[in-house]
């Protein structure tokens, strides 16, 4: 009797406790946050003034269909996709990985739904961890993967021992397709106008003919390329202890996401020269 | 509400401070005095409407810079920086393919400060797309998408989608040539998706091309359309932000 009594007063109690808590923590908007707001946004008017005094905006020749400048670009937001472009069928890079991405991104709360280090900079045990590890393998592995799809493991080769590279079926992701022997009858498997059928739409019938090889370059090794390997990266990052809860491999799959992110904006806007080359560019170079 | 308790013994300023902030006019506009009293700063909070975007209470981790860095009051900032910049533009812009350049080389050389609007514009529509993203990562990173923040990230997501087509549909109107091939390279990325890429690149540019019609509905998204939605949806992420309880915190 006396215990069913206690507890909800012990409870109310405590609720109590908290609220004045809580209170005592809280700081009145007026002054303390509208003068932060107030500052910072007089701070960076002053930035931006500054910054619009002293560098103008850019502003080439007036626009002229007939003259394709090269290399062409993108946004700089975008160089990422474009970077993407130059390894896989453009279909892909240029629509359905930004949509796989944008809704993967949006999804993110939806897997990771546990309270587990809300509210915190990075406060969970092995968040920093999972940050370097999915920072460091992202980048890594993009800057990889573009010097092997621009050969720079068989050049250096060729550097060295003054010899051509002996496998030339991996001597880019291109080769595999070019340099391999395929069945003459693999080039092109007919499907028919079964498949897609385009003629319900009212649009004309597509006869659809498969390039395997091609298919297996631009579309089925990217594709294994940019689901396996952060798979494989969570795998292996739970074997090794470094991610285990849910909020570890969402950090970890997330730094891995905007370091890929960043390695390949960077590369598409300082690295990509004329016919898009791995070369060092900047826009500014030159004569415009 | 005079500023001492005693009225008898007013010094002259207070005489001053009633005169200013107890007139009628005063209490027209703002209601409560001025915020020199807890009262008045809540009621000064919560009685503005734009003021009201916030709660009058906040917990004190969250007025640390170094908690949210500013990065989405930033990116509001900018956006809001970028509606008076770019009304400004407006003046002088006539998005057709024979005078936008030639207005853009105007805007430059013959309108007073017309270079320096367009360095502010460029310069915060670039400054928006960075502190969008990183304020993203200020979100992730403090696990502030966690429930029952969801749907707010969600929210996110679409604006920064819609920076980004904001900035992209600004590059185009310049009309030089690196708009004019940058936005080729970019749409014919969307024309290449399988089966509706190609309609829906004819739809965005307005024909085989970019030309006339790519700049005039560039131009219509730029201006309106999209910062039309951005409002909406800002709305939305700010109203969330507080019927979720505030930013996030431990629990
Ligand atoms: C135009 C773009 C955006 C604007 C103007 C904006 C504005 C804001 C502001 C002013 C806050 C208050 C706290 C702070 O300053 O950090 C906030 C919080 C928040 N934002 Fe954004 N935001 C934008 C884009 C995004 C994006 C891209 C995401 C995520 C994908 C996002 C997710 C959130 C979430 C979940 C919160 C609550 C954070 C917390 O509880 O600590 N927002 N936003």
């Amino acid at each position: 009797m006396a215990a069913a009594n206690t507890q909800p007063v012990a409870a109310s109690r405590a609720v109590e406790a908290r609220k004045r808590r809580q209170r005592e923590e809280e700081l009145l908007v007026w002054p303390d946050l509208v003068f932060i707001e107030f500052i910072s946004a007089v701070l960076f008017t002053v930035l931006i003034v500054a910054l619009a005094v002293l560098v103008d905006a850019i502003l080439l020749d007036r626009a002229n269909p007939a003259v394709t400048p090269n290399p062409s670009k993108a946004p700089w937001y975008f160089l990422n996709l474009q970077e993407l472009l130059l390894h896989m069928h453009p279909a892909l890079a240029g629509v359905i990985v930004p949509t796989v991405a944008l809704i993967a991104l949006g999804a993110i709360p939806y897997w990771d739904n546990t309270a587990e280090g809300q509210g915190e900079w990075l406060s969970t045990p092995r968040a920093w961890l999972n940050t370097y590890v999915g920072a460091g393998v992202g980048s890594v592995g993009t800057l990889l993967l573009i010097l092997f799809d621009d050969a720079q493991h068989a050049k250096m080769w060729e550097k060295l021992t003054g010899t051509d590279w002996p496998i030339p079926a991996l001597r880019n992701l291109r080769a595999i397709q070019n340099e391999i022997p395929w069945p003459e009858s693999w080039l092109k498997v007919p499907l028919g106008d079964k498949l897609l059928r385009t003629d319900l739409l009212g649009l004309p019938k597509i006869s659809l003919n498969v390039n395997i090889p091609g298919l297996i370059v631009e579309q089925i090794i990217p594709i294994s390329t940019m689901v396996g390997l952060p798979i494989l990266l969570s795998i292996v990052a739970w074997k090794a202890k470094i991610a285990q809860t849910k909020r570890d491999h969402m950090i970890l799959q997330f730094s891995g996401f905007i370091a890929v992110y960043v390695t390949l904006t960077i590369i598409g806007t300082y690295m990509r020269g004329e016919g898009l080359a791995l070369v060092p560019y900047t826009i500014f170079a030159g004569d415009h | 509400m005079t500023a001492t308790e005693s009225p008898e013994r007013r010094s002259m300023g207070d005489r001053v401070y009633d005169a200013i902030f107890t007139n009628r006019l005063w209490r027209s506009i703002f209601r409560s005095g001025y915020p020199n009293t807890p009262r008045n700063q809540m009621l000064a909070v919560a009685t503005n409407v734009f003021l009201h975007l916030h709660p009058t209470r906040i917990h004190r981790t969250h007025v640390k810079i170094t908690h949210t860095f500013c990065l989405g009051g930033l990116s509001f900032f900018l956006f809001l920086g970028l509606t008076i910049s770019g009304v400004l533009l407006m003046f002088y812009y006539v998005p057709s393919v024979e005078r936008a350049y030639e207005d853009i080389l105007a805007l430059e050389t013959d309108v007073r400060f017309g270079q320096l609007m367009r360095n502010m514009h460029r310069w915060m529509a670039h400054g928006m797309v960075l502190t969008v993203l990183m304020h993203m990562m200020r979100v992730f990173y403090t696990g502030a998408y966690k429930p029952p923040r969801e749907f707010n990230w969600v929210v996110g997501v679409v604006l920064l989608v819609l920076t980004l087509l904001l900035s992209f549909t600004g590059y185009l109107l310049p009309w030089d040539q690196l708009a004019l091939w940058a936005i080729t390279v970019g749409t014919n990325m969307v024309g290449s998706a399988p089966l509706l890429g190609e309609p829906n690149r004819f739809v965005l540019v307005g024909g085989f091309q970019v030309g006339q019609s790519a700049l005039i509905r560039f131009y219509t998204l730029h201006v309106i359309g999209l910062p039309l939605m951005a409002a909406v949806f800002m709305t939305v992420h700010f109203w969330r932000i507080r019927r979720d309880g505030g930013l996030a915190r431990p629990l």
